[in-house]
């Protein structure tokens, strides 16, 4: 066991540090979604022209093809710069990008990898449906075959940058005679085809990169499934084990930064006594354990990428992670609402406080999307320590 | 950066692990409840025999020469079987006396006819330093030993049972461990060793981490085979969100304290400017782990969870001693707080 990183790494994470401060974009991501996502593309680009694009995509598909141990020093780097983990990019390179590279033809990988590096598209996913949440295999978007295309009428919901999406990965039943896995295919779908109405979706933030998806005879290409027509499933989970145990490195190394700053605050703000905030014995303790388990969850972090350079198949961790790391987190942005007081109840955008506010508006988010923590429970329970279904 | 255990790391896993079962498995720790010492002397001799007490002791002082992080793979499997007897103690007390040139004494310790005690100050101590010791003292596991070890931030001493006056046995919450009440009056350590010429202190913070992770993966191994098995209701209590959802919560926890663990025994190996914060990050996140994984599993067991003789309270009782001792998390607090960590 050993903690030190070789000299080739640390001479990489120097290479990634200093590309990152000088080309990482300085100005806030603009809240407003049109100019997030020429935002987020032209930092795409920004990568992909210096050689920085797909870092853990293998190179002959136009990515980095960063070793495991490179890509968690890239994530943590990136993180350095604040910059957020999730983007109007992250389905295209994290999600539907592997995916392709996976399962697709190539003519599907020729047509749409590299416009996902040069950062030129934005992809959304559409899998969840009103009455397929948790239960994703029970999705009802039925697709007809009808000589070249399919023919797509339904709905999916909750679908992130919708309104801003060129692509959507899109799972759709084209049988309702078998089992329900057996019967879901996997398709590319040109969010401008006619029959698609995006509707957007307030958060409980107030923003609306959420949108609901309504389908209605939607025609798309066979050339677009991917993977055969009922085979979807498969297609689909073949995306989950690629990020190898660093998906979440950089939201871990950002919550170990948010809870430093939040230490800082607590002694600099004074409560109703006039005594300095961490002076109260609840806060100080909520903090030092924060702090604490922030570190535990970096441990984690490098256990599980220590075990994943060892073999093939990544483990169940990634349930472990998402869980440990979401619920820590909506921990600390609740501790941030304490730290602030009354500043907590004034949202005005020209206070840097709104920032905190807005964190924990959407921490709520962190344990629901990508699977519910019951969800990840039950996985870690029946998976890891083998309990019955 | 690696922490998976290399093959050697795999044989001291191994290897302690089939010591443990064979020789100090729970169900002996229960049998040395009800005897006058708690210490198995064969198995002690037996655990010297097998370079346990200087794993960590650099060959040149008589010791196996190995890191703490291989320390803490040990620690980890003697708190999973919840050993009876003053390992860690004894383990620190060889460090101070080899530091400090008591020869005999170390060697003693080493080869297993020798044990120390653990002393913790009950209460703020009057001075701690090598000319004199003064204050009120708890003792855990003093008895037939020939010293205590008492480590602090500063330093770490080395105090003779007899330099301590109105020693008294008092029942300690974890019945498979001695507790001692005892004072220090002004009383003349046989050695004081400085943390900058040993980190003793944060060592033993670190193994006792180790211990804490190695007794919450035994909790959750517990809860999780009960629940596989017990049936209620027609079918396995497992197949319940209610019992599932509490053991993937154990399984979390447990792997949370054991790689802090690992990452603050190495982050001390290699000397790295955070690792004292590690060290305490790892025993607040373990100490938590245990108790609360205890907590769970006494639940999952339901009323069979709630008797003396299922082993989950023994695990509770452990967890609350060894999170007492050496630096328990209201001290920490504050360093956790102020400490620098590297990214």
């Amino acid at each position: 066991m050993e903690l030190q990183f070789t000299k080739a790494e640390q001479e990489f994470r120097d290479e990634v540090r200093t590309w990152l401060s000088e080309h990482a974009p300085r100005e806030r991501r603009p809240r407003e979604l049109r100019a997030a996502r020429e935002f987020d593309l032209s930092w795409q680009h920004t990568q992909y022209e210096s050689g920085w694009a797909g870092i853990a995509w293998p190179v002959e598909y136009g990515g980095r093809g960063l070793s495991l141990t490179q890509q968690l020093i890239w994530f943590e780097e990136y993180a350095r710069t604040g910059l957020v983990a999730i983007d109007s990019r992250f389905v295209g390179l994290a999600h539907a990008g592997p995916t392709l590279i996976a399962r697709a033809t190539p003519e599907q990988q020729t047509q749409h990898l590299p416009p996902i590096l040069r950062g030129e598209v934005v992809w959304c996913q559409g899998f969840s449906e009103p009455e397929a949440g948790s239960d994703l295999a029970s999705l009802r978007t039925r697709a007809i075959v009808d000589g070249d295309d399919l023919v797509v009428t339904g709905q999916k919901v909750w679908t992130s940058f919708a309104p801003i999406a060129d692509w959507q990965e899109l799972l759709v039943r084209t049988d309702t005679e078998v089992p329900k896995h057996k019967g879901i295919t996997w398709v590319i779908c040109d969010m401008r085809s006619p029959g698609i109405d995006v509707r957007p979706l307030r958060t409980i933030e107030g923003t609306a990169e959420f949108a609901e998806v309504f389908y209605d005879e939607v025609r798309i290409p066979m050339a677009n499934v991917v993977g055969a027509v009922n085979d979807g499933w498969r297609v689909a989970m073949s995306t989950l084990s690629f990020e190898r145990g660093t998906a979440f490195t950089i939201d871990q190394v950002q919550l170990a930064m948010t809870v430093d700053r939040l230490i800082d605050m607590a002694r600099q703000r004074t409560g109703f006594d006039g005594r300095p905030l961490i002076a109260d014995e609840a806060i100080a303790g909520d903090l030092a354990l924060a702090r604490a388990e922030v570190s535990a969850l970096r441990a984690m972090t490098y256990a599980g990428v220590s075990r994943n350079l060892r073999r093939a198949e990544p483990g169940p961790e990634g349930s472990m992670f998402k869980l440990a790391w979401s619920e820590l987190a909506q921990r600390v942005d609740r501790l941030a609402m304490d730290i602030l007081g009354s500043g907590g109840l004034r949202r005005r955008h020209e206070s840097p406080d709104t920032e905190w506010i807005d964190r924990y508006l959407s921490s709520y988010s962190n344990t629901i999307g990508g699977g519910t923590s019951e969800i990840q429970r039950n996985i870690i329970a029946e998976r890891v320590l083998g309990l019955p279904r | 950066m690696d922490l998976t255990p290399t093959v050697d790391q795999e044989e001291i896993i191994s290897s302690t692990r089939a010591f443990l079962a064979d020789r100090l498995p729970v169900a002996r720790t229960r049998e040395l409840i009800e005897e006058p010492s708690n210490v198995d002397i064969d198995a002690w001799r037996g655990s010297a025999e097998q370079g346990w007490f200087g794993l960590g002791l650099a060959e040149a002082l008589g010791g196996v020469g190995v890191g703490l992080a291989d320390e803490s793979l040990l620690f980890r499997e003697i708190g999973r079987s919840l050993a009876s007897g003053p390992f860690l103690a004894t383990t620190l007390a060889v460090r101070v006396a080899a530091a400090a040139g008591l020869d005999d004494l170390a060697a003693s310790l080493l080869d297993g006819t020798a044990r120390a005690g653990l002393a913790e100050p009950r209460s703020q101590l009057g001075s701690f330093g090598p000319g004199s010791i003064d204050g009120d003292l708890d003792l855990f596991d003093p008895v037939g030993a020939e010293v205590v070890v008492l480590a602090g931030v500063e330093g770490a001493a080395l105090l003779s049972m007899a330099s301590l006056s109105g020693a008294r046995a008092v029942e300690c919450i974890d019945p498979a461990t001695r507790l001692h009440e005892a004072r220090a009056d002004s009383a003349a350590p046989l050695a004081f060793v400085g943390a900058d010429v040993d980190p003793v202190f944060l060592r033993g913070v670190t193994l006792s981490a180790a211990s804490l992770a190695g007794m919450a993966e035994a909790l959750r191994d517990l809860s999780a085979a009960h629940a596989r098995t017990r049936l209620q209701f027609g079918s396995p209590i497992g197949t319940n969100q209610a019992i599932k959802h509490p053991c993937a919560d154990m399984h979390i926890r447990a792997e949370a304290a054991w790689s802090q663990t690992v990452f603050a025994a190495l982050a001390l190996d290699e000397g790295r400017a955070d690792a004292e914060f590690h060290a305490l990050a790892a025993k607040v996140v373990a100490s938590q782990a245990a108790r609360r994984n205890a907590a769970a599993s006494i639940q999952v067991h339901g009323g069979m969870g709630y008797t003396f003789e299922h082993d989950a309270h023994l695990y509770m009782k452990r967890a609350h001693v060894l999170g007492h001792v050496l630096g328990d998390a209201r001290w920490a607090q504050a360093r956790l707080l102020d400490l620098p960590v590297e990214l």
